[in-house]
């Protein structure tokens, strides 16, 4: 099992970039809907949280500024960050043992499906290097209703030349070794930020419960043929999230148990 | 008869009595007795007779039959490793999956 205690649930980190525009914080004044909005009342926010205690009240508190569906799955933190999620509005879903950021996105999404009226699903890491306003529009980018997924990518042409070259070559080389990947014509999988409707929802099941279950997610979407897209988004690098960094050496973990997931019962 | 062959003989009996008192109730198990039994029966064999697997060695084109029998442990033990392995992803999953229910049945709501 992937130990990840000192690593958060996002993969992976690049050093902050030069110009760091992305480090301003989000503020619930940029066009937010009051909670409860039509637009949003069937949306379900999903935030997997390890050990998040410093962060987790202010994007707990930034979430749902927009959407009045939060729950945090607290897996098995032992620094107080259930009782801070649920202070901050989101319902608490606690493994009793830390199973690891997989476990996690599955069990709230399983929470989520049960509840009544969801019907919009996404995943945001808890450490807030995701912005509210990304999963707005990418919300928007699904009700189009001719995808059943989005993924947030950082590899879009505007924002391509901030990424390290080495790791950029990295990065591209593992989707490329993803033959499900290249089929599906997906830039970076490992984003954390996904949008997706009840289809998705209720046929994931994802049992990589460390950190491969990303390139888990893109072998579900190839296999069960849901139609995915992929949406530019701009990741924050705050000194916090960038502590929480992988290393880059798990990603040889994550290739490994994606070339022996065919391999598994489910 | 040397002491050596009498230590192996008893050995390999030993886990062939092991091997057969648990698992007993798994139907699909019963290839893997069957196959044990054969190994048993060859262990013993070789350990009577160790020259006789230097002459299977050279059917297959091996000098010694020692050489044989590290070639044999090697693939064994890749074998095993791999599926101790399988095996312990696939508890992982079903412990997983016990977690999950345990937190989904305590999930605690906002009061506002």
């Amino acid at each position: 099992m992937v130990r990840w205690s000192e690593s958060p649930y996002t993969w992976p980190h690049w050093p902050a970039p030069s110009n760091r525009r992305g480090v301003v914080l989000w503020t619930s004044k940029q066009r937010t809907p009051p909670p409860g909005n039509a637009r949003t009342a069937d949306v379900w926010i999903i935030v997997p949280a390890f050990n998040e205690a410093q962060v987790i009240n202010t994007v707990v508190r930034e979430l749902r500024s927009t959407f009045p569906h939060v729950v945090c799955i607290d897996d098995g933190s032992g620094d107080g960050t259930a009782d801070i999620a649920l202070a901050a509005g989101a319902h608490v879903v606690t493994h009793p043992v830390n199973l690891g950021q997989g476990a996690a996105i599955q069990t709230g999404v399983e929470y989520a499906r049960s509840r009544p009226g969801a019907g919009v699903f996404a995943t945001f890491d808890a450490d807030g290097q995701h912005r509210v306003s990304d999963v707005v529009a990418m919300i928007e980018r699904l009700r189009g209703g001719d995808v059943d997924i989005v993924i947030g990518t950082r590899f879009a042409p505007s924002s391509a030349g901030r990424t390290p070259l080495l790791k950029r070559v990295i990065l591209r080389a593992a989707a490329w070794l993803s033959p499900a990947s290249r089929r599906l014509g997906l830039t970076d999988s490992h984003n954390g930020l996904r949008v997706f409707n009840r289809t998705v929802a209720d046929n994931l099941t994802l049992t990589m419960s460390g950190m491969s279950h990303a390139g888990e997610f893109v072998a579900l979407i190839d296999e069960n043929g849901w139609r995915v897209t992929e949406q530019p988004v701009e990741i924050r690098y705050t000194d916090y999230s960038m502590s929480k960094g992988q290393p880059l050496l798990n990603g040889v973990n994550i290739v490994f148990d994606g070339f022996l997931r065919g391999r598994m019962r489910r | 008869m040397s002491w050596i062959q009498v230590l192996l003989i008893s050995a390999v009996l030993a886990l062939l009595v092991y091997l057969l008192r648990s698992r007993t109730n798994a139907k699909a198990k019963a290839w893997v007795k069957v196959g044990y039994l054969l190994f048993v029966i060859t262990a013993v064999y070789a350990v009577l007779r160790p020259d006789d697997t230097t002459v299977v060695a050279n059917w297959l084109g091996v000098d010694r039959g020692a050489d044989l029998l590290t070639y044999a442990l090697v693939i064994a033990f890749v074998f095993t490793t791999l599926s101790t392995y399988l095996r312990f992803k696939e508890l992982e999953l079903r412990y997983a999956r016990l977690a999950r229910a345990v937190a989904l049945r305590n999930a605690r709501t906002p009061e506002h």
